[in-house]
């Protein structure tokens, strides 16, 4: 199981529920993962500095701040991968979740085995490797994919891992349009019944980013019924 | 709660006794009974006013030819004039009235020649004169003749034995009684019409209030459960204000129980959700110590295993039951290359042995549909095939032309199966909630509950499509299980960017073709917001 991960990725789970907190950590340790638990949002955003964390796993109900609070704080400081983990999977949390700067979430209840698949999809994302040419220019873009750099007019731009990844994905095949499931297996490692609903909100952010316009973007533009493609 | 619902109970129970069918609408019965009851006074008063008139234009007239008669009768007995001065006088007396006609008999027979030949002593009634030549006290009678009503005055002369009469015209004052009579019924015919223009208008006023009501309801129908009316204006008004408040009571009891109901959906499912979630976990866990234990802990792992994965479901399913039953469900509408679709949920769903045939027309087809409730149609077609016929064998897609011109087109997905088929008179109750049909005698060991097909009912019904079983296309053993649903086109500008950066839902950035019907769709995900 462990084989992509490497020793020392710890994991940051913030969850109210002491038997799902426990349960979960006894799970994702078989994994070969190294947990450390919070009880409280409020715990969790200051043990956060100091942990060290690869990956934060957040319930989205906690008593005290939620886990809206909790992932908008911790992503202030960080661009590591955030993973909201919710009781409902109605659009409302999902979407929030998502807007709050999660990187991807789970309905409870997860199977563990899920949970840990996703988290290498995005250690592996995290860590993107760069193949092919070593830059590609977009107008005014420019990616280096080896150095994880995206420059805008020559300013570097800064973008998550996931959302580098997504570009990167779209920059692999210029021009040539991908479906959501696409970005959805290659960034999140998600199967066909994956959330299109992760994309369009990636996507959204990424135009904030990188778009002159976001509301009428030049770059990664969205193809009606097939999905997106980057364009220079 | 109970205590407000038993009396609507009971009203329905008798609902349909006492009153009768109404065909006319509230307005139209106002105005009719105003109309009627103007037209009833207007008819009372124009027949006083017009007898009373009669008879004052009579009256007088009579008064005044009873006056005349007298007065020329002693003129004439004053006289004693042959047969011409007579005749002389009587032309000079008749021209002093227009409407008189002095006429004199004697006993014996003789008579003064009538001076208008229309009015003689023949046409006079007998008894008149009869009683004038008999010398009877003047006598005065009213009779028809050549058509028109006249006045005939007798008075007797003693001194000659003769009798004078005086046919008086009454054509003038018929005259005068018809021009009443028509400007009366003019009057009649206009406030008439004018009372039933008002009540018209006055019912207008009257009703607004139902009409508020009206307008309340529809709102609240829509999902806007926080309508209410407004109770200030009419706080004073005796007949509106228990109405307001009644009605106001009914929405806040309705949106307080629909919000129950949704916050109890959403309370249950998080109940159930966090102690399945320690228990995948522990138990897996323990999965991964399996190799470690004694056959018979495996065994009883191997049970726990699989009857949590059944249980999952089945709470998934409960769960996505309740959001129907209580009206949070959301249609996410999503332009949806159809058949590329199809095919990779299919082969996820079945690890790829099902063919998947699509029409060619199909091949390039965008539409805008759910693309998650169709996925699950989908494999919950599919997982009824694996528990009850041995897995499906082939999935087509097909578009499908409307039938006539009212309709619209369709595109249908079927799984075909190669089982025993369901019986013609099974091919509803397939579709209930935990109905496990004949098949369900044949319960296996993977054989869950039967909420999966009533699901996909409910998912396809949410797009206004339909599933349903039926024969194999190809009349071989089985079942084929269908879901139709709208050939909603995608307005496609390719590059348009209807992406609206704010939006709240991503996934609402289609560009959809839609019809009012299409829009009435919509409307059960509005009862989302109240979703706590």
């Amino acid at each position: 199981m462990g084989d992509n991960a490497p020793v020392a990725t710890t994991i940051l789970t913030v969850e109210d529920d002491e038997r799902i907190r426990t349960s979960v950590r006894l799970a994702l340790e078989d994994e070969g993962w190294n947990v450390i638990e919070s009880e409280t949002g409020e715990e969790a955003i200051a043990s956060f500095p100091s942990a060290n964390a690869d990956v934060v796993l957040i319930d989205i109900m906690l008593p005290g701040i939620d886990g809206f609070e909790v992932c908008r704080s911790i992503r202030r400081q960080s661009d590591v991968p955030i993973v909201m983990v919710t009781a409902r999977a109605d659009t409302h949390d999902v979407v929030a979740g998502l807007e709050a700067g999660a990187d991807d979430y789970l309905t409870k209840p997860f199977v563990p085995k899920e949970l840990s698949a996703r988290i290498r999809a995005m250690l592996r994302r995290a860590r993107t490797p760069a193949p092919g040419t070593p830059h590609l220019v977009f107008g005014e873009l420019e990616l280096v994919p080896q150095e994880g750099l995206v420059l805008r007019n020559g300013e570097p731009v800064h973008l998550t891992k996931t959302e580098f990844k997504l570009l990167v994905e779209l920059a692999d095949q210029p021009g040539v349009v991908l479906s959501r499931e696409d970005l959805l297996e290659r960034v999140w490692g998600h199967g066909v019944f994956g959330d299109g609903r992760l994309v369009d909100v990636h996507i959204r952010r990424l135009r904030t980013k990188i778009e002159n316009d976001p509301a009428n973007p030049s770059h990664v533009v969205t193809v009606r019924g097939l999905g997106y493609k980057l364009q220079g | 709660m109970a205590a407000d619902i038993a009396p609507e109970a009971k009203a329905d129970d008798g609902g349909q006794s006492g009153l009768p069918e109404v065909r006319l609408g509230l307005r139209a019965r106002i105005a009719f009974a105003v109309s009627l009851l103007s037209l009833l006074l207007s008819v009372g008063v124009s027949l006083t006013v017009y007898s009373v008139a009669r008879h004052v234009l009579m009256d007088a007239r009579e008064d005044a030819a009873g006056q005349r008669a007298l007065a020329n009768a002693r003129i004439i007995a004053g006289q004693s004039l042959d047969e011409a001065d007579r005749a002389d006088l009587l032309g000079a007396l008749s021209s002093l009235s227009e409407v008189g006609k002095p006429m004199v008999a004697w006993n014996g027979g003789a008579s003064s020649t009538p001076l208008d030949p229309r009015y003689n002593l023949d046409q006079l009634p007998d008894s008149l004169v009869a009683s004038g030549l008999a010398g009877d006290d003047p006598a005065i009678m009213r009779y028809v003749t050549g058509g028109e009503t006249v006045l005939a005055v007798s008075v007797p002369i003693v001194e000659q034995n003769a009798a004078f009469f005086e046919v008086t015209l009454l054509g003038d004052i018929e005259d005068a009684l018809n021009s009443i009579r028509i400007a009366l019924a003019a009057a009649v015919v206009a406030s008439t019409v004018a009372a039933a223009i008002l009540g018209y208008w006055a019912s207008r006023v009257t009703i607004r209030p139902l009409t508020r009501v009206t307008q309340a309801a529809q709102s609240v129908a829509a999902g806007q459960l926080d309508t209410r009316l407004d109770y200030h204006r009419v706080r004073h008004d005796p007949d509106l204000a228990p109405l307001v408040e009644n009605f106001n009571g009914m929405l806040q009891a309705l949106q307080t129980r629909i919000n129950r109901d949704a916050r109890f959906a959403s309370d249950v499912s998080h109940e159930l959700r966090s102690p399945l979630t320690t228990l995948n976990a522990g138990l897996q866990v323990l999965d991964n110590n399996r190799a470690d234990m004694p056959e018979r802990a495996q065994q009883a792992l191997d049970l726990l295993s699989d009857d949590l994965v059944r249980f999952t479901q089945l709470v998934e399913d409960l769960l996505e039951m309740s959001r129907f039953d209580a009206g949070a469900v959301r249609l996410e509408l999503d332009d949806v290359l159809l058949a590329p679709t199809v095919r990779s949920t299919v082969a996820s769903l079945t690890d790829g042995q099902v063919p998947v045939e699509t029409d060619p027309d199909v091949e390039d087809l965008v539409i805008a549909c759910d693309k998650r409730r169709l996925a699950q149609i989908l494999a919950n077609f599919c997982n009824n095939a694996d528990k009850y016929a041995g897995g499906a064998t082939a999935v087509t897609v097909s578009r499908h032309e409307p039938e006539d011109a009212s309709g619209e087109a369709t595109v249908r997905i079927a799984v075909e199966d190669e089982g025993t088929g369901v019986p013609e008179e099974q091919r509803d109750a397939v579709f209930d909630r935990f109905n496990r049909g004949d098949q369900g005698g044949a319960r296996g060991a993977d054989v869950g509950v039967g909420l999966g097909l009533a699901l996909a009912a409910e998912h396809a019904r949410l797009q206004a499509g339909r599933v349903w079983v039926e024969d194999r296309a190809d009349g071989g053993q089985g079942a084929r299980f269908v879901v139709e649903l709208p050939l909603l086109e995608v307005l496609g500008d390719a590059d348009g960017e209807a992406d609206d950066l704010s939006a709240a839902t991503p996934e609402s950035t289609s560009n959809l073709t839609m019809t009012g019907e299409h829009k009435a769709l919509l409307l059960p995900g509005n009862n989302e917001g109240s979703t706590p």
